[in-house]
């Protein structure tokens, strides 16, 4: 059966409050997940005060700031801090997003920001993300040409098929849809979730593949692909703005075709 | 872990042709409350009440019987358990089936 409740070794307790001494009117609260694998302890919420007049737009910024000037055991991801790699993706105020691309001011109170839903910590911010890498290596996400001479010269591509791929290629597998999507948590060991499919569907449209009958072989799975429900979490939460649920909708649509 | 082609295409079926069914069933009651006893029997008794009522059940039971099935996959992770719940569910909709068929029966020997 599905696990609804927390085990009690993940149940949240309150944790240590970081006061800012400086008397400013424009102070924020943080408070953030903490776990450490090297104690048995629960995860706690430690809370950060900020002061935000001191400190970039993001939650990103305010986060470094953290780490940097108050608590360096603190732990993130972050590289590009412009919304291009993917590394910060965290849940800030309910909803998955980049730490880099959200904006303090666009959160109402105190910011509450945890690790990606439903994937096992590793500390902190940080969640293992190996399953769903070793689901994007299952869909083959690169081109497939079946003579080998058709590799050794350029692959020519119409505007219209290349047009195709926008809204697609444009994903930076955050995994900030697949990590909102309910059915990704009830089931994430079998199907594979909005952003793989995503992927999988971008080398589906791309008219230069010649694997297309194939991957969809493998994609008509009861699990795969038909665990999506059209919940939309997904479209909701990707920061990039694009739309996996159609992608999906795109992929069982092609497999009734063919 | 087979095919999920055709039970998606089947269940998407049956959605789109029960919308105008359900409608219909609805105006009907509409149509026939507040009539009397014998009448509505009278219009239970035609071929073409018999035929809408065995068609929307069995299109009814196939649409539920594959969303149970979606919501068992969702939620049911235990292989022995799933066989069990699904040998139940598909039992249970059986005895739907001929429960319509003997009331339907009873309504046109009396």
């Amino acid at each position: 059966m599905v696990q609804f409740n927390l085990p009690d070794n993940s149940k949240l307790t309150d944790g240590d409050y970081y006061k800012l001494e400086a008397k400013n009117k424009s102070i924020k609260k943080f408070k953030i997940y903490r776990w450490s694998p090297e104690d048995d302890k629960n995860p706690r919420m430690d809370t950060y005060e900020v002061d935000i007049d001191d400190c970039g737009p993001m939650v990103l910024d305010a986060v470094m700031k953290i780490k940097n000037e108050v608590d360096t055991s603190l732990t993130f991801r972050r590289s590009c801090r412009e919304g291009i790699c993917g590394s910060c993706a965290m849940n800030i105020d309910g909803t998955n997003t980049l730490a880099c691309t959200k904006a303090i001011a666009d959160v109402k109170g105190d910011i509450r920001i945890y690790p990606l839903p439903h994937m096992p910590v590793i500390k902190d911010l940080v969640t293992n993300l190996k399953n769903l890498y070793k689901q994007l290596k299952s869909i083959k996400p690169w081109l497939i040409k079946q003579k080998q001479e058709a590799t050794d010269t350029e692959n020519i591509q119409s505007r219209n098929d290349r047009e195709k791929l926008d809204g697609l290629y444009e994903c930076i597998l955050c995994a900030c849809c697949s990590t909102s999507c309910p059915s990704y948590w009830w089931n994430s060991d079998k199907y594979l979730g909005p952003a793989v499919l995503l992927q999988s569907y971008r080398w589906l449209q791309d008219s230069r593949d010649e694997e297309r009958k194939e991957r969809l072989k493998e994609l008509d799975d009861t699990f795969k692909v038909y665990r999506c429900h059209t919940i939309m979490n997904c479209t909701q939460a990707c920061p990039k703005g694009l739309n996996p649920a159609k992608a999906i909708a795109g992929i069982k649509q092609m497999i009734a075709q063919q | 872990m087979g095919s999920a082609k055709n039970a998606w295409k089947i269940h998407r079926l049956t959605t789109i042709l029960l919308i105008p069914l359900i409608i219909y069933l609805f105006l009907r009651i509409i149509h026939f409350s507040g009539e009397p006893y014998e009448l509505i029997l009278e219009e239970l008794r035609s071929l073409w009440s018999i035929l809408f009522i065995l068609i929307f059940t069995v299109l009814g039971l196939i649409h539920m019987r594959i969303g149970v099935n979606e919501i068992l996959e969702d939620y049911i992770h235990d292989e022995p358990a799933k066989k069990i719940i699904n040998f139940l569910i598909s039992s249970f909709f059986i005895l739907i089936l001929i429960f319509v068929c003997l009331s339907m029966w009873l309504i046109l020997i009396f």
